[in-house]
């Protein structure tokens, strides 16, 4: 047995089993940050969202109403990775990261010395910073994240804070087709900073 | 298909994605899965992903727009065409693609030498 979830695709509502769901969210996610500094990125994702509805429920057997991931892989497949147009206005750092195609590091601005510091979402426990510092500073994961736990009784809880600054703010590694998509939890953190970044950029722009 | 040939080739092509654009758009109003039809079977081949955010870019530069048409089988759907400016720089193009290709053909012979 499955859980299903309701999702709203360009506002129309649409059933998918969980994996399918995170799949989605996840690349969803992706396809926003790529479009970071896009002006019309709320209008292609819905574009993009209207065309995953249909090439699912094209997809789906007569009788069945919920969608797998049998029906997204392909679809989404077909669609392909979203490509940012090169914009005349300089894009963000974070948008350079995502369109950067398996770049080692980050954007220009970037320093070159070392591995860019990114949240990587692909494999994450929550939002991918552990991972993202062991891999900058070339270190084992585990390490990071029993370190992390060890400081989180230590500042009874006031890593949490810290944890959600950096979340913030460490730019997200681009998702890469070739390893595992991600869980649910860090496709949901993702989805939900890229969410916070563009409300917070409209704010101060 | 990762030849060396092909990785120098690849810019080429996606540079000239816009113009392919506008030239198909620029002979009837299409919606974007028509779009992808009508490249399919070239060297063009593209992909939602890549078109979406194109044909975006192409109507804030006000070279395309588009109407929403009623579909029997769906939502409504996007019809996008070219407007007057689109159709300038259309001309504009293929004019200089025509040059370009006169240039390459011109500097592939050798040189007259005049008696």
């Amino acid at each position: 047995m499955k859980r299903v979830i309701t999702a709203s695709l360009n506002r129309n509502a649409f059933q998918f089993e969980d994996d399918a769901y995170a799949r989605l969210e996840g690349w969803l996610a992706d396809a926003s940050a790529r479009l970071q500094g896009d002006p019309d990125r709320a209008e292609i994702l819905a574009d993009l969202e209207q065309s995953v509805a249909d090439k699912c429920t094209r997809r789906l057997p007569t009788g069945r109403t919920v969608i797998t991931l049998d029906e997204l892989v392909p679809a989404l497949q077909e669609i392909g990775h979203v490509e940012a147009v090169e914009s005349a206005s300089s894009a963000t750092a974070v948008a350079a990261g995502a369109s950067a195609e398996h770049g080692a590091t980050a954007g220009g601005a970037a320093p070159s010395a070392s591995i860019a510091l990114q949240q990587i979402s692909q494999g994450a426990w929550i939002s991918g910073v552990c991972l993202g510092l062991a891999r900058s500073a070339s270190i084992d994961a585990t390490l990071v994240r029993v370190i992390a736990l060890l400081l989180l009784f230590v500042t009874g809880g006031g890593l949490i804070l810290l944890y959600g600054v950096l979340m913030l703010i460490i730019p997200f590694a681009p998702i890469d087709p070739a390893q595992p998509p991600m869980k649910a939890l860090p496709a949901k953190c993702r989805a939900a900073i890229v969410y916070l970044r563009s409300k917070l950029s409209a704010l101060s722009g | 298909m990762n030849n060396p040939t092909e990785i120098k080739l690849a810019p080429l092509r996606k540079g000239l994605l816009e113009f392919v654009v506008l030239k198909i758009v620029g002979v009837e109003s299409l919606y974007v899965p028509d779009i992808l039809r009508r490249l399919a079977n070239t060297e063009f081949a593209t992909q939602e992903g890549t078109l979406y955010p194109l044909l975006s870019k192409l109507r804030r530069e006000d070279l395309v727009q588009y109407e929403w048409r009623e579909s029997e089988t769906g939502p409504p759907r996007k019809y996008y065409r070219l407007t007057t400016a689109g159709e300038a720089q259309l001309a504009t193009l293929d004019d200089y693609w025509t040059r370009i290709n006169r240039t390459l053909a011109g500097l592939g012979r050798s040189m007259e030498v005049p008696s």
